[in-house]
């Protein structure tokens, strides 16, 4: 088992954290989409809860501000039954100067059984998972700029829910590589999941070094990006890039980079357009695209409750089976005879 | 007290010297080498199988003291940098409260000389506070005992502050050290490459180091004041050194133990242990820096010793704090580079010793008889555990705690006292 892997799975194979798609199999990746596709049709149902996460407790850790992945957890984890508590930690404990180590073991303390994390910080994830609270489920809701799985798993649920297969897709993600935590997990996924033509659309000043090494193809020019490709992500180009010297003004970023109606006639005619929202209407997409036929930012935010579901239904099942190996090895020393 | 270390192999680099043989050390000095078999003295060493060359100095250092104890004291560190094998030590000016002023200067060199292991030869603030807008008193620090003025990590944005720098230095014909970075190309955590792109960490680009160098090459050039740069980490650097020194610029520089023997991909799973400032960079650059130390571009090693309390590494990896406690691997990790060939112990010596030495006071340190005893006897096959228990430095972000390690100092003397022995 590689060390991702290890980490977020129990020494069953079973997933017990999800910090990044990275590391993980095929198989696993599909278990999740598979378990998503079966929320999804909870959330069609009149009585939309499952009892899967009675009488556990579900702690939402936004180190960062973000409505819709917090809303989206939220109403996940309500869904399972669970009893949630969410804290906007920025304006509480770390403003007052304790550390994230002490925030955590605090709330370990109260019995939580899982940390839905999200922080500035690349990594962060990873290091309380590692670090601080391994018996506590931890759900990566977004780390710095390094990984947002629940977001790239649940675009990988839209592709797989309207274009079947990955093997034979073309998919281009466009704009922000370089500040995108969504791009590198949709690579990961994208790869693991069978895709073999990724391409990343973006200015130099938008485009990570050596990002070529993940198995993607660069490419500066929308035409050669977008052309033939059965899947358009499009990512949000945030307004401070432009103060940050980035780029020179948002009209030349959508005159070059914005996906309109005229560009995406490049892509092959039943292209789906994803993008994970809040969108900028007029800065890297226009209306009459994000509001037509092949949009599926509407339908993604549906999908992103499901898959959520899925992910914490499944790493608080391994994490509960976890501890109770663990429990049990405690109490059972090696050559002692139980009868 | 005399003592005889007899059987060990006889390394100086400065003198060509390769051989196995005895000294005999008395009042302080190297009194003689050779077979000598005959002669006794209060104290015999059987030194078969070891390595004996003059003492360390270390160009880079940061002791902590005077007011983060909890990192390291003063005491603490210059006890471990014996136990690699330094004598003496040049820290880095950014103690705190600032090295700016001849009483701080004063102040950590008599700590060091009240605990007994190590000599300071502070390097001293460049511009006062290290704020990069004032000169600071260099003729009274270089009288205080400073060897060099550095300005540390901080830049000093203004040309022409920087030109008066340099000018004031000429005048005084004081040594100016770079630790060259440029500081905004340079805001981010680790070497930017696939390793960082994957991790989604900001990354340092090579040309914030090549930039500096050359900015500070033509400072250099145009003022003839001596350069020295600490801590090179790229091969396009060590490129920069190079071709200074072919037009023969008055320049040397050194590389931190880490760079030699680590790159960037150690970061891999945020191990914050690695998070160095200059950061670790490619495979590529680290066989350039070996290359640099063997044919001599690179004048010395330094340990880059940067200690710190477990807390300061307990941190998703952007929010933790750099460098890395090095005393405690610093032989160990020679010894693995000598292991596998991309190093040799004279190539070691004459990096950690002779040039060290030679750059910081002038004139190196030798095995020459009437010499003052400055030694270090090494063990290059002692196998150990370095743990709590094993570890002088109060650092604990030792990147191979708990690891068995191979090679260590047996014993250390400074002036023919014995400062460490194990």
């Amino acid at each position: 088992m590689n060390n991702l892997a290890k980490l977020q799975l129990t020494k069953s194979g079973e997933l017990r954290h999800f910090l990044t798609p990275e590391g993980l199999d095929r198989i696993m990746l599909e278990r999740i989409l598979d378990t998503a596709d079966s929320f999804v049709v909870v959330g069609n149902q009149e009585v939309k809860k499952v009892p899967l996460l009675r009488g556990r407790t579900v702690v939402n850790l936004f180190f960062e501000n973000s409505t819709r992945t917090r809303s989206t957890f939220e109403l996940a984890a309500q869904r399972l039954s669970a009893d949630v508590l969410t804290l906007d930690i920025k304006t509480s404990a770390a403003s007052k100067g304790e550390s994230l180590l002490d925030t955590l073991q605090n709330l370990r303390a109260m019995h939580s059984d899982m940390f839905v994390v999200r922080h500035s910080d690349s990594g962060a994830a990873h290091f309380i998972a590692e670090q601080v609270t391994p018996d506590v489920a931890i759900i990566n809701a977004g780390d710095g700029r390094h990984a947002h799985p629940t977001q790239a798993m649940l675009d990988m649920l839209t592709i797989r829910r309207h274009k079947g297969s990955f093997e034979p897709l073309s998919v281009a993600i466009v704009g922000d590589i370089l500040h995108s935590r969504v791009a590198r997990d949709q690579i990961h996924a994208l790869k693991t999941l069978g895709c073999t033509d990724i391409r990343l659309v973006a200015p130099h000043t938008l485009m990570p070094y050596a990002i070529e090494s993940m198995g993607v193809t660069t490419h500066s020019s929308m035409d050669s990006g977008i052309n033939n490709v059965d899947v358009v992500i499009m990512l949000r180009l945030q307004t401070e890039r432009m103060a940050s010297a980035f780029l020179p003004s948002a009209g030349e970023y959508f005159r070059l980079y914005g996906l309109t109606k005229e560009r995406l006639s490049q892509a092959k005619p039943d292209a789906i357009v994803m993008h994970p929202g809040p969108i900028n209407r007029g800065i890297e997409i226009e209306s009459a695209v994000a509001d037509g036929p092949q949009s599926m930012i509407l339908n993604q935010v549906g999908y992103g409750i499901a898959l959520r579901m899925a992910v914490m239904s499944m790493a608080m099942s391994g994490q509960m089976q976890q501890r109770q190996t663990e429990a049990k090895q405690a109490s059972s020393p090696t050559g002692e005879l139980h009868i | 007290m005399s003592m005889i270390i007899r059987g060990a192999r006889l390394i100086d680099p400065s003198k060509q010297l390769d051989q196995v043989s005895d000294m005999h050390v008395q009042g302080g000095r190297i009194k003689s080498i050779g077979h000598l078999a005959e002669q006794s003295s209060d104290l015999e060493i059987d030194a078969t199988g070891l390595i004996l060359s003059p003492s360390f100095l270390d160009l880079h250092t940061c002791l902590r003291d005077l007011n983060q104890i909890q990192k390291g004291t003063i005491a603490s560190e210059t006890q471990a940098a014996a136990s690699a094998g330094f004598t003496h030590l040049c820290p880095s000016p950014d103690t705190q409260p600032c090295s700016d002023s001849g009483s701080v200067i004063s102040l950590i060199k008599s700590k060091a000389a009240a605990a007994g292991f190590c000599e300071l030869l502070p390097v001293a603030a460049l511009t006062q506070d290290l704020k990069g807008s004032q000169l600071s008193n260099m003729e009274a620090l270089a009288q205080a005992g400073c060897i060099g003025f550095s300005n540390a990590g901080y830049d000093i944005d203004n040309n022409t502050v920087l030109l008066r720098c340099y000018e004031y230095a000429a005048t005084f014909g004081l040594k100016v050290l770079v630790q060259a970075q440029d500081r905004q190309l340079g805001d981010g955590h680790m070497h930017a490459g696939a390793t960082a792109t994957r991790m989604g960490l900001d990354g340092i680009l090579v040309i914030a180091e090549t930039l500096s160098i050359s900015r500070h090459l033509q400072f250099m050039q145009h003022t003839g004041v001596s350069g020295h740069f600490n801590q090179l980490t790229s091969a396009a650097g060590v490129d920069l050194i190079r071709q200074a020194k072919a037009q023969g610029m008055d320049v040397t520089a050194d590389v931190g133990i880490a760079h030699l023997c680590f790159t960037d991909t150690a970061i891999e799973g945020y191990q914050s242990q690695y998070h160095v400032q200059p950061p670790l960079r490619e495979g590529s650059d680290r066989k350039a820096l070996l290359i640099g130390i063997e044919d001599g571009t690179l004048d010395a090693i330094c340990s880059a010793h940067q200690p710190h309390e477990s807390a300061a590494k307990c941190a998703p990896f952007a929010a933790t704090a750099t460098g890395m406690a090095m005393y405690d691997m610093l032989v160990p990790l020679i010894q693995k580079l000598v292991h596998t060939g991309d190093l040799t112990w004279p190539a070691a010596i004459r990096a950690l010793s002779c040039n060290s030495t030679k750059i910081a006071v002038g004139t190196s340190t030798s095995l020459t008889i009437g010499e003052a005893a400055n030694l270090t006897l090494i063990d290059p096959s002692h196998e150990w555990t370095l743990d709590a228990s094993s570890q002088l430095s109060r650092g604990t972000n030792q990147a191979l705690a708990q690891q068995k390690l191979k090679g260590r100092v047996q014993l250390t003397l400074k002036d023919g006292l014995v400062t460490y022995k194990r």
